[in-house]
């Protein structure tokens, strides 16, 4: 016997997802999703976020790593910090979010930042409540990870080229990249970054500034 | 890793389906858009692991592949994507929505009576 059913596989992660989001957004809390391979930088960057926005916005994170607290350990100089130890999964989901979201203290927060699982495929697909999904690509790991791994940058809200400091010592073809990600996603915004120099965090911080009074403005792909 | 957590996913809708119709599970076809990047020799084996013991051991899983298009946002063109190139043929630029490549369905499943599962159903 043959049953017919057309049954979203992630069903019930996109339903938890948007009851995420719209408890989110009743409080007002401007939610980002970082997305990148392991080592683009994305706790480096959250770190000079949180240091940067100090005194201005109530910030939190929420971290996923599929072992150790030492991400957490970082970020918790700056602001309060969840860990979500994924023990081998290779990316979060909306009900690992669900059950961070008690362990803040969220009165007072505006932003709530999610460090994803160091990983350019799984964490794409999972919608877990964000506003925006940030996606990272650093320039020591070559500008064929966006052709390679095309559904994050077709995805992404914007677009960081983290290390660009190191752009000078490395064989990243630049001209490839932006060639590359314009075949995939013509408008998205691209902002080449570097933590360590602070080079270009000014247009980043104005990005997150805008995005998170208006994050509506686009409804963000699942 | 992906496909494992993946195949989880699926069993509860499958497992569902086989309680209702008091029946086996055969075979069940996933419909897979490309960009999901899915292996699908990984998602059948994922799947074998996790419905062991379930009235869906040993069912084989079908991946059913969906290739990319997109509609362009500036000419509504619908038109195919190769090699993750999205630009527009007409007007040569990636401003364009995916219409298919995203999908991640559980199309069909193929059943067998089975007297003794109304007992055993686990
Ligand atoms: N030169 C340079 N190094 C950086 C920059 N940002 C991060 N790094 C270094 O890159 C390494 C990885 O940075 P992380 O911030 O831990 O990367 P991550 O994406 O959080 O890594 P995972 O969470 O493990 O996926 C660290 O040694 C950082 O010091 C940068 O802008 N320039
Ligand atoms: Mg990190
Ligand atoms: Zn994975
Ligand atoms: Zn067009």
């Amino acid at each position: 016997m043959r049953v017919d059913v057309v049954h979203n596989v992630l069903k019930l992660n996109d339903a938890l997802a948007q009851q995420i989001r719209a408890d989110l957004r009743g409080r007002g809390i401007f939610c980002p999703n970082l997305i990148s391979s392991p080592g683009s930088g994305k706790t480096t960057l959250l770190e000079r976020t949180l240091e940067h926005f100090r005194g201005t916005w109530g910030q939190a994170v929420i971290v996923g790593d599929l072992a150790t607290s030492r991400d957490a350990e970082r970020l918790a100089e700056y602001a309060q910090t969840v860990q979500i130890n994924t023990d081998g999964g290779c990316h979060l989901d909306a009900a690992m979010v669900a059950n961070a979201m008690p362990h803040l203290d969220l009165d007072g927060v505006d932003v709530l930042y999610i460090e994803n699982v160091g990983n350019l495929v799984c964490p794409v697909g999972y919608d877990l409540g964000h506003d925006a999904k940030v996606a990272l690509i650093s320039v020591t790991e070559g500008e064929d990870k966006v052709a390679k791994y095309p559904r994050l940058w077709r995805e992404a809200d914007v677009v960081l080229l983290t290390k660009a400091d190191l752009l000078q010592y490395v064989p990243f073809d630049v001209a490839r990249f932006y060639e590359d990600l314009r075949a995939l996603n013509g408008t998205v915004p691209v902002l080449e970054v570097s933590s360590m120099t602070g080079q270009g965090m000014d247009a980043w911080f104005e990005w997150l500034t805008a995005r998170r009074e208006s994050p509506n403005a686009q409804e963000p792909a699942a | 890793m992906h496909e494992l957590s993946l195949a989880e996913a699926i069993l509860p809708s499958v497992l569902a389906i086989a309680e209702e119709h008091r029946a086996r599970v055969m075979s069940l076809t996933i419909q897979a858009g490309a960009l999901q990047m899915i292996v699908a020799e990984s998602l059948a084996m994922g799947f074998l692991a996790v419905a062991e013991g379930t009235a869906a051991e040993g069912a084989r899983l079908i991946v059913e592949p969906v290739a990319v298009t997109a509609r362009c946002r500036r000419c509504e063109l619908v038109f195919g994507v190769e090699d993750s190139i999205f630009l527009c043929p007409d007007c040569h630029v990636a401003d364009a929505e995916t219409v298919t490549g995203n999908e991640l369905v559980l199309l069909r499943v193929e059943l067998e009576p089975c007297e003794s599962m109304s007992s055993t159903t686990s």
